[in-house]
């Protein structure tokens, strides 16, 4: 039917506008710095849990501040937990690389004809920092945390961290340089 | 002729279906597990250079997967000190033997290369040192999800393997302690 419309010349200069468009847009979803995305205060940030915080559902979406002697995390629908800074074992940077836009990109994805997918996928990821927090609850039962930040917002919560004494190894082998 | 068949299929439908709800049957093997609690040990890396995130990551997804088959009176977490004296104690350890880190992006942009692997081997030990279960499990990310989600499908498959296996019933001399 579209052949019927346009020649088969102008439907593959669409198609070349189309994907260059939705890379364009995927390029500035990666590199867009949402202002909910920074710290709110000094000690504050915005992080993603991934798994492990007690009291917490998985990739909850919150803010982690060191609050006296204890680390909270105060999820943006309300609910928060938090743990105490003495009971901290060991603090972890990683480094991780995710793709951006969800379900939708992903279907945009598989979507665009003659490998488009591919390139849209090029261009639609992310860098974070991981942070991995090691701790014991007051039984003396040994816990892990994942949390999921902005890139280089990790080492100013570990620097933070160690200002307010949290016990924290000299270096992993997956800490970055 | 053909009611008659009709009707011996009922019945047999019918008979199996009490064989499988009957106490004897269904019951017996759960029972047993049923008795033990269990301890989750820190995953160890074994030689293997493996990322914090992922062992915490392996240990925190272990504890909800066995939690969930409802196969233990009580999951433990490594170091609780409500394990210590008891003897109905199950201990999991937990050994990387293979880490291949893979890549969200490259699995978006190739498809076929980018795989996050995990191979761990898993014992099942009492408290005496004896190993009831061993396995040799993995888990992979081949196509769609971050690099984590590799070591919850490993643990569901640890947790699956230990809710197939048959536990050992607690003797007496055991049960007195």
């Amino acid at each position: 039917m579209i052949h019927k419309i346009l020649p088969p010349k102008q439907i593959s200069r669409m198609l070349l506008c189309l994907m260059s468009l939705v890379c364009y847009h995927t390029a500035l979803i990666a590199q867009n710095h949402d202002p909910a995305d920074s710290p709110a205060s000094g000690s504050t940030l915005r992080v993603t849990h991934i798994l492990g915080f007690e009291g917490i559902s998985n990739n909850a979406t919150g803010d982690l501040a060191i609050q006296g002697d204890a680390l909270r995390f105060q999820k943006s629908e309300g609910s928060s937990a938090q743990i105490a800074i003495g009971s901290i074992q060991d603090v972890i940077l990683g480094e991780e690389n995710k793709q951006v836009g969800g379900l939708k990109m992903t279907l945009v994805r598989s979507a665009t004809p003659y490998g488009g997918g591919r390139v849209i996928g090029l261009f639609s990821h992310k860098k974070y920092d991981t942070l991995t927090l090691e701790y014991l609850d007051p039984n003396g039962g040994f816990h892990g945390a994942i949390f999921q930040l902005n890139k280089g917002r990790g080492q100013v919560l570990r620097s933070e961290l160690e200002a307010v004494r949290a016990h924290v190894a000299a270096k992993h082998s997956g800490d970055q340089e | 002729m053909k009611s008659n068949r009709k009707a011996s299929l009922t019945a047999a439908i019918l008979m199996l279906q009490a064989a499988v709800q009957s106490p004897v049957l269904a019951g017996t093997k759960r029972s047993v597990a049923d008795q033990w609690s269990m301890q989750v040990g820190k995953v160890e890396p074994g030689r293997v250079n493996i990322e914090p995130a992922f062992r915490v990551a392996i240990y925190e997804n272990l504890l909800d997967e066995l939690a969930k088959t409802k196969q233990f009176k009580q999951v433990l977490r490594s170091g609780d000190r409500n394990a210590t004296g008891r003897p109905d104690l199950l201990i999991l350890k937990t050994t990387v033997e293979e880490y291949a880190p893979g890549s969200e992006t490259r699995r978006a942009v190739t498809t076929v290369s980018g795989a996050t692997k995990l191979k761990v081997r898993t014992q099942l030990c009492t408290r005496e040192g004896q190993i009831v279960l061993e396995r040799v499990l993995s888990g992979n990310v081949r196509f769609f999800g971050g690099n984590l989600r590799a070591t919850h499908n490993l643990a569901r498959k640890v947790a699956n393997a230990i809710k197939q296996s048959t536990v050992p019933e607690i003797t007496p001399s055991v049960r007195e302690q």
